[in-house]
């Protein structure tokens, strides 16, 4: 549907491959192999990281240890922020997890010149500017809310729908797809968009003008990491806590 | 495990298809197209300006670790002496406690020896002036029943001597009475 952009191939300067996959066929499930790829990849970062920060640990922490408790620590306060000090600590790494697998996708789309390596089709980029990446993340969300929920009331969590009034019923079912769909587009379109805006304008002037586009993106790479957990810890934080009861702050 | 390798081989037969095709994998080193230069300028500002401000960030994380961890040294060192000093104290305490204990007990042995001396002393005296009393008591009983039983043998003479006293009888005791006042 965008192929429109590929227009400008007959100049012979950069050609946007946006709607082209690399298709790995598992099992009759046809997969985007391009996002398989940079996701193994962001994975890897982030255990590689977490080994070399955790292989020679010090009281006094220094280097990459330091950089990764101070990573862990601002997780841990986003996670306490939204779910307060009581409920917080099982939360941590779920919550930290999605952060920092957003977070480091989006800076390796936005830093890494991926396109230095030629695919047969598509092109390597940040995994979560595929739909399907930030489906996958904004269902487990819903998953662990649900599960933050039930386990916490067992089927007393589906009082929640009919309160304060049985007449936000149907309002009350409805947010629970709005939630993902939201979390999912929100995270995908920025990301996306963000990809598309520098490369049309690479396509169009192809140095120098992308920069300040390039910055804000990183920017926004960011907020969306920060904002993607937050969201997750707050709809984990209200299936806790209910509406309206004991609500605080 | 198994959905893993099921992918790394249909990677790379699929890799290998698609490179039979034309396509493959490959690199690109078209600068322009591959945007090299507006990303390098962007990780130089990057690592520039995130140098600085992450390594401000780190070391004062770390020197306030540091002086958090120094300072709980000290209190620790604070309070170990302060242990050391108030198990001293403790053990003169005990000492102390020993001490008075010791004491006390053996002033409380001298009591109950007094004590029980005293109350033998306190017994034997009261058994003496029992056996007094029981002595005093008896010899009046003794008297009394004597002066009774006189009483009662004179009365009961009395009584018998008009009936077995005649004019023959008297006339015998009154000879033997002389008798004997002749013979004494």
């Amino acid at each position: 549907m965008l192929n429109f952009l590929d227009a400008p191939h007959t100049l012979h300067l950069a050609s946007l491959e946006v709607g082209h996959h690399l298709y790995w066929e598992i099992g009759g499930l046809k997969v985007h192999g391009q996002v398989f790829l940079v996701s193994w990849f962001v994975i890897g970062l982030l255990v590689v990281a977490s080994l070399l920060a955790t292989r020679n640990i010090q009281r006094i922490p220094s280097g990459i240890q330091n950089f990764m408790e101070y990573a862990l620590e601002f997780v841990r306060d986003l996670a306490r922020n939204q779910l307060g000090e009581k409920e917080y600590r099982p939360w941590v790494p779920f919550i930290g997890t999605l952060f920092l697998f957003i977070f480091v996708s989006n800076w390796s789309g936005a830093l890494i010149p991926w396109k230095l390596i030629k695919l047969p089709e598509g092109e390597l980029a940040a995994p979560t500017n595929d739909i399907n990446t930030t489906v996958a993340l904004a269902l487990l969300v819903s998953l662990a809310y649900f599960y933050a929920g039930f386990s916490r009331k067992g089927l007393g969590y589906f009082a929640k729908y009919i309160q304060p009034t049985p007449i936000l019923l149907p309002i009350a079912i409805l947010e629970d797809f709005t939630k993902p769909l939201s979390l999912s587009f929100r995270l995908f379109g920025n990301i996306l968009a963000d990809e598309l805006v520098v490369a049309v304008l690479v396509l169009l002037v192809p140095l120098f003008v992308p920069l300040p586009v390039m910055l804000l993106g990183l920017f926004t790479s960011a907020i969306q990491a920060l904002v993607f957990a937050t969201l997750a810890a707050a709809y984990i934080h209200e299936a806790i806590e209910g509406h309206g009861e004991e609500e605080h702050g | 495990m198994e959905i893993f390798w099921q992918l790394a081989t249909g990677a790379a037969l699929l890799g290998t298809e698609v490179a039979e095709e034309g396509g493959g994998f490959g690199l690109n080193f078209d600068i322009l197209e591959t945007n090299l230069i507006n990303l390098s300028i962007v990780i130089a500002v990057v690592v520039y300006f995130g140098k600085g401000f992450l390594s401000n960030i780190l070391g004062e994380r770390r020197s306030a670790i540091e002086t958090a961890i120094k300072e709980a040294e000290q209190r620790k060192q604070i309070a170990a002496s302060a242990l050391a000093e108030q198990q001293q104290k403790l053990a003169q305490a005990q000492n102390e406690a020993a001490k008075i204990r010791a004491s006390a007990e053996d002033s409380a042995k001298a009591a109950r020896d007094s004590i029980l001396v005293k109350a033998e002393q306190d017994i034997q005296r009261m058994r003496e002036t029992a056996a007094q009393e029981m002595g005093s008591d008896q010899e009046r009983v003794i008297n009394e029943l004597r002066q009774r039983i006189a009483i009662m043998a004179m009365q009961r003479a009395e009584n018998e001597i008009p009936s077995r006293l005649n004019d023959d009888v008297q006339q015998r005791l009154v000879n033997s009475s002389i008798a004997q006042l002749e013979a004494s």
